[in-house]
């Protein structure tokens, strides 16, 4: 009904409509240029054997695809990508959401707890990075101290260095830095659950439980969606930890899709197969996002 | 009505769970700080005591042995012209998204959206050659002008959710006075978008002040960068002192922090504004 009363009138019916477009030319233009122009040339850079620095570049076919297919070490870094984004995906949505439910719930400092929550999230991914790794040290890390002052000593580890705890390691630290912010959205769609429908449920006889698993679930399920796709996405980019605290190591352990993209470009000079590697990147997260639309289509049908 | 409930047992349950999930959470950043303010032997011998005395040699040497108030003013300059420039960029755009409709505008609006999903990581190869081309490589030029086309997606959605709720009878009666599209925008709608403004600059520029790769292989690599690449090549060079890099990271978590505080409100706003829409 607005739409129709636009005050920016005298649009068109046919061609350009100018006004708009002299409103989102800066953005449109540097959009195009700096966005949207290198990722339609790393589709054509894919398929090269370009190195990043001669100006000569060889057409090479699916040669980097085949390579991605049958190289163990781009295998293996698949497998770290998934298991650290689902052990992260899984836990930050699970431990976000019972922060959000306890900030929801506590009698006194709603906001303050909310705030104090969140910080971790300002950190940078290099800054978070390093005080785990001093944290994670064996040999004077507070984890390993504090679990020989309480009596565990059997439990210290070496966190990091250790091949069956690395991703475990550092993906701890990816939840720390990010359960805050999914908090924050959880939160927001707790706060839309309107408090007369949990009271008619409680009139009714409806058990705590039973309040939160046939009302309060169904309600934030939309925000669920959203926050798992979200962190699944970012669980995939993820970057400066891996870089400050393994470097992808030991050995390849803790190497990921972006690491290995990172690491065979810069380090190796073979940018045409990183490139390769971060369509695949690309490929997956189109996948995951067209899911997670249907999800929230078909929800919407059935509200 | 949430105030008149009576207190229960159960209240007292949850709050103390509360107190101790922040406590759980706050640690590594009490850790930081208080490993800011101690010796490296100390850090080493005692790692979870309180300083002994307050102890600053950390960020006498950290401003000595490194160029670190360059990488200050770097990251300074760089948060700063590019959040100026994005809150000209971004909502002007949006604007014409949301007023014009059209199916120009509804391609614009899907077209920048989509962006979001692009990964950094798939076209930084060309990006920088790109960069190379336009002699935007090596210089600041570059990376505000990355951050500016990287933040079109997220803050179309922001903004362009905002303006829906900004009602358009002011707009068509600065229309009626005369006033050129231009003219209506700044004058009247930008002043009424900011509460957006504000959570666009806090969202993003955190982004920018944190930001690791982009300066990281794009500034000139013959001074100091900015702060986070300075600590990332700390953790390497000063790998026996961990005091300095400690300073250096209060210095950068300081300034986020303070940032926080001032304009809480604009957080939640900006995280659900930008998820509602996914």
């Amino acid at each position: 009904m607005a739409k129709n009363s636009s005050p920016a009138v005298g649009k068109r019916k046919h061609g350009i409509d100018w006004v708009a477009l002299r409103f989102i030319a800066p953005a449109l233009i540097l959009y195009v240029l700096f966005i949207i122009v290198p990722t339609i040339n790393s589709f054509y850079y894919s398929f090269t054997s370009w190195d990043g620095i001669s100006p000569t570049i060889h057409w090479i076919g699916l040669r980097n695809y085949q390579e991605i297919l049958s190289s163990s070490r781009f295998h293996n870094a698949l497998k770290n990508t998934f298991i650290l984004t689902l052990f992260v995906s899984v836990l930050e949505n699970a431990i976000a959401l019972a922060l959000a439910l306890l900030v929801d719930n506590v009698r006194w400092g709603k906001n303050f707890f909310r705030s104090f929550l969140y910080i971790p999230v300002l950190i940078s991914g290099i800054v978070s990075g390093f005080i785990w790794k001093i944290m994670y040290n064996y040999n004077f890390g507070v984890i390993n101290n504090m679990l020989m002052q309480i009596g565990l000593g059997n439990f210290r580890q070496d966190w990091l260095g250790n091949t069956h705890l690395t991703l475990i390691s550092i993906g701890v630290v990816l939840i720390w830095k990010s359960a805050g912010y999914y908090m924050i959205i959880y939160l927001a769609s707790l706060q839309s659950v309107s408090t007369d429908v949990l009271e008619a449920a409680e009139i009714d006889g409806a058990g705590p439980w039973q309040k939160f698993r046939r009302i309060t679930l169904p309600l934030i399920s939309g925000a669920f969606t959203i926050n798992f796709t979200l962190s699944l996405i970012n669980g995939l980019k993820v970057f400066d930890q891996i870089n400050v605290m393994t470097d992808g190591g030991p050995g390849f352990n803790s190497e990921t899709m972006v690491y290995l993209l990172y690491k065979v470009g810069f380090n190796e000079g073979r940018q045409g197969f990183g490139t390769a590697v971060g369509v695949v990147l690309l490929l997956i997260i189109v996948v995951l996002n067209s899911i997670q639309q249907k999800i929230l289509r078909s929800r919407e049908v059935q509200l | 009505m949430e105030s008149k409930r009576r207190v229960r047992p159960r209240d007292f349950v949850l709050f103390a769970v509360a107190v101790f999930v922040g406590i759980l959470f706050i640690y590594p950043i009490y850790f930081a700080f208080i490993s800011a303010f101690k010796s490296n032997g100390d850090i080493l011998k005692n790692p979870s005591g309180f300083p002994t005395s307050l102890y600053v040699q950390n960020y006498v040497d950290l401003f000595q042995q490194s160029d670190f108030f360059t990488a200050i003013w770097h990251t300074v300059v760089l948060t700063v012209v590019s959040e100026v420039l994005i809150v000209v960029i971004v909502p002007m755009a949006a604007y014409g998204i949301e007023r014009r409709p059209g199916k120009f505008t509804k391609f614009c609006y899907s077209f920048f959206l989509a962006g979001m999903m692009i990964p950094f990581h798939l076209y930084m190869f060309t990006l920088f050659k790109e960069m190379k081309t336009f002699h935007i490589f090596g210089n600041f030029i570059g990376p505000i002008v990355c951050y500016i086309s990287g933040s079109v997606g997220f803050g179309t959605l922001l903004y362009c959710s905002f303006l829906k709720g900004i009602p358009m009878d002011i707009e068509e009666a600065a229309q009626i006075d005369g006033c050129t599209p231009f003219q209506t925008f700044w004058k009247v709608t930008f002043p009424l978008l900011g509460p957006c403004t504000g959570s666009m600059v806090i969202l993003n520029g955190l982004g920018i002040w944190n930001d690791y790769l982009m300066p990281y292989l794009v500034l000139p690599s013959n001074q100091a960068k900015t702060i986070t690449v300075e600590i990332a090549s700390f953790v390497g060079q000063y790998s026996a002192r961990w005091d300095i890099v400690f300073a250096g990271t209060v210095i950068s978590i300081v300034p986020a922090l303070a940032i926080f505080v001032a304009f809480q409100k604009y957080f939640v706003k900006g995280i659900t504004a930008g998820a509602a829409k996914g």
